[in-house]
């Protein structure tokens, strides 16, 4: 069992997954389901280092963030009506906090080189969240988004250097999965909400974030990671049936993922630097 | 004869200001911080550390000492630095996140203010090593110590080996466990020169 | 009647017998290396190894026999002083100079064994021949660890450790600086091989 359980696919994939599916499976009626994406990202962690917050590192800030954002999703979707300029307002913030998050290391750099690290941090992050919490109130892009940003940060990161982000991300895209399978499968569409898609915007952005600035992730790997949400607004026949939009939107945002991830890959090589 | 006797008292007073502390600063060239680190149980991984500065003072006489060394995280070199064809070599990994992430903690350093003597040897450094932001007591034992003067330069060179061990959980580096133990061994090996 | 019996017997036995099942391994590259100690001036220990060799190994358990050959790339010592800076060079660079290795003319050092002893099931002992510089001397290597077994997460099957050994560099005509660098040299090699 302890074999089993140290596993990187158990903890990064198959686990998250499971969490997920349970997540969206028994919430979904209390209009919850969008926890299935911190469910997955949860396991992950809990699995790989444990819940520890101090000192307070880099990770850890991401940690905490990730784990505060589905509540306060869960708020913003029981307690408010969310008007249009919400999601560049939490871009916006979310872009700052990022600056917050990495701050130790930010610091440890000359000014010059800080401000543009930062700067383009900021404004990753902000375009992840953004971009992903306009999604909020369609399940299905919602977890098409959240699966290919997720498995696409986690490949990556495995190849940059890094496999305990890979394996958050990872975790995240799993979980995303789980969210969709069962929305596929049920034939219905579940609540995604302001909980799952602030999670998974702003987990992606900065998992991605610190994949570039602390493993060795290239910074364009990080431009080519941002049409994802975007490709989860294509255009689909409403008539199709959920499973048949899940796999077309799926299959949209994996193609930009594959695309990153083939990127990391040829860069680590020492082909295209 | 008062003359004769105060000068016999002076001669009679034990020599308090002769043995001052002694400070060196360690041979970067001849410093190292080595580990071992068991691998799936089969085998045994060393590494080292290339780059580290410090000092140390002692007073032999007062039985007292301090000591402060910096380890440079990202020089770490187990043998496999070159990544050829996969996606990284082992020395990127321990530098990334998983391990010493020395992008957000570029160095190790650890500080003693205990040492235990034997005689005017020092067999025991009592410090705190502080690794990813944690700081925790690390004991080394000395089991080599040689003062001389350098039989080239002339100078007066202190140097050593000292060993310890600690659980690399504990510093929030778990990556790995257990296939890549917990327990690392220690070795520091050491040369100074007296400034 | 009896002989027919007993001889019947014996050939139905053959199978049964341990069959001479000789196993090929190749060295990992990357988990095996030769760490090598040596004295400084009498103050400390100067610790090095040679990053990149080769090697393969055949293991007979029934017949509690073993064999190995390593070669090592002389010119990948390292000893963490690898950039000379401001001076005429580093003491890799001088390990790798005539002073030293010779790397130049001699770029592989050899280990071939000539005889296995093992304690029970595991490997105890191997005793062969080490070529440094054109020079073959004898070279006993203990083994203070073995094990074989699955890897845990590729499942293939391998066999590790750590063998430790001495040589007098002073025997191969590696003579400069001895005894400021001293002449006796440890060897601790941590080895992983995968059957072939």
């Amino acid at each position: 069992m302890q074999d089993w359980l140290i596993h990187p696919v158990v903890q990064g994939a198959l686990l998250p997954f499971l969490a997920g599916l349970v997540a969206s499976a028994l919430l979904a009626p209390l209009r919850l389901a969008g926890l299935a994406a911190v469910a997955g990202f949860a396991t992950a962690v809990y699995l790989v280092v444990g819940f520890e917050f101090s000192p307070m590192t880099t990770i850890r800030k991401v940690m905490l963030l990730g784990l505060i954002a589905p509540v306060l999703g869960v708020a913003a979707d029981f307690a408010f009506k969310p008007k249009r300029a919400m999601a560049p307002l939490v871009a916006v913030a979310s872009g700052a906090l990022s600056v917050w998050v990495f701050l130790a290391v930010l610091t440890q750099k000359e000014l010059a080189d800080a401000l543009l690290i930062g700067g383009g941090i900021a404004a990753y992050v902000a375009w992840q969240v953004g971009f992903t919490l306009s999604l909020h109130e369609d399940s299905v892009r919602a977890g098409a988004a959240g699966l290919a940003l997720g498995m696409g940060t986690g490949v990556a990161a495995v190849f940059a250097a890094s496999a305990t982000l890979g394996l958050y991300a990872m975790a995240l895209g799993s979980a995303s999965g789980a969210f969709l399978l069962v929305q596929m499968l049920t034939g219905r569409r579940i609540l995604a909400g302001i909980a799952f898609t602030l999670t998974t915007g702003l987990l992606a952005g900065l998992l991605g974030a610190t994949t570039y600035h602390l493993a060795q992730l290239p910074w364009y790997v990080l431009a080519v990671m941002a049409p994802v949400p975007l490709l989860a607004r294509l255009p689909i026949p409403a008539k199709w049936p959920v499973w048949g939009q899940a796999v077309a939107l799926s299959g949209a945002t994996l193609t930009v993922s594959a695309v990153a991830c083939y990127l990391v890959w040829l860069s680590s090589r020492g082909i295209s630097e | 004869m008062k003359q004769i006797v105060a000068g016999l008292a002076f001669m009679l007073l034990p020599s308090a200001g002769v043995a001052s502390p002694e400070s060196y600063t360690f041979d970067p060239r001849h410093t190292f911080v080595h580990f071992g680190v068991d691998h799936n149980d089969f085998s045994t991984i060393w590494g080292r550390f290339d780059r580290s500065s410090g000092k140390f003072t002692i007073d032999r006489q007062a039985k007292t000492g301090t000591l402060e060394v910096v380890v440079e995280t990202a020089s770490v070199s187990t043998g496999d630095g070159v990544r050829g064809d996969r996606p990284r070599s082992r020395d990127e990994h321990l530098r990334s996140p998983d391990f010493f992430n020395s992008a957000e903690f570029p160095r190790m350093l650890y500080k003693a203010s205990t040492v235990k003597f034997n005689g005017e040897v020092p067999v025991e450094l009592q410090g705190q090593l502080t690794l990813l932001g944690v700081s925790r007591p690390v004991t080394l034992a000395v089991d080599r110590w040689k003062c001389a003067p350098h039989a080239v330069t002339k100078r007066m060179i202190c140097g050593g080996n000292a060993t310890g061990a600690l659980k690399r959980s504990e510093y929030g580096m778990k990556w790995g466990i257990p296939a890549t133990g917990d327990d690392v061994k220690i070795l520091v090996t050491f040369e100074a020169i007296k400034d | 009647m009896m002989r027919r019996i007993i001889i019947g017997a014996m050939i139905a036995a053959i199978p049964f017998a341990a069959p001479a099942q000789v196993e090929n391994y190749t060295i990992d590259p990357i988990h095996s290396f030769v760490n090598f100690s040596v004295d400084h001036l009498g103050f400390t220990t100067i610790y090095g190894r040679f990053d990149k060799s080769s090697g393969k190994a055949t293991l007979d358990r029934g017949a509690k026999k073993a064999s190995i050959e390593v070669s090592v790339d002389t010119a990948s010592v390292s000893t963490g002083d690898n950039d000379k800076g401001a001076r005429a060079r580093s003491r890799d660079e001088h390990l790798r100079s005539a002073d030293f290795f010779n790397t130049a003319e001699f770029p592989r050092m050899t280990f071939k064994s000539t005889a296995a002893t093992f304690n029970g099931d595991n490997l105890a002992e191997l005793d062969g021949q080490v070529t440094l510089l054109g020079v073959t001397k004898p070279l006993t290597l203990k083994l203070e660890r073995w094990k074989c077994g699955a890897h845990p997460f590729n499942k293939k099957e391998m066999c590790g450790g750590v063998a430790t050994g001495k040589v007098k560099r002073t025997d191969f005509g590696m003579k400069y600086a001895v005894p400021a660098i001293g002449d006796e040299i440890s060897l601790m090699i941590g080895f992983e091989a995968y059957k072939d």
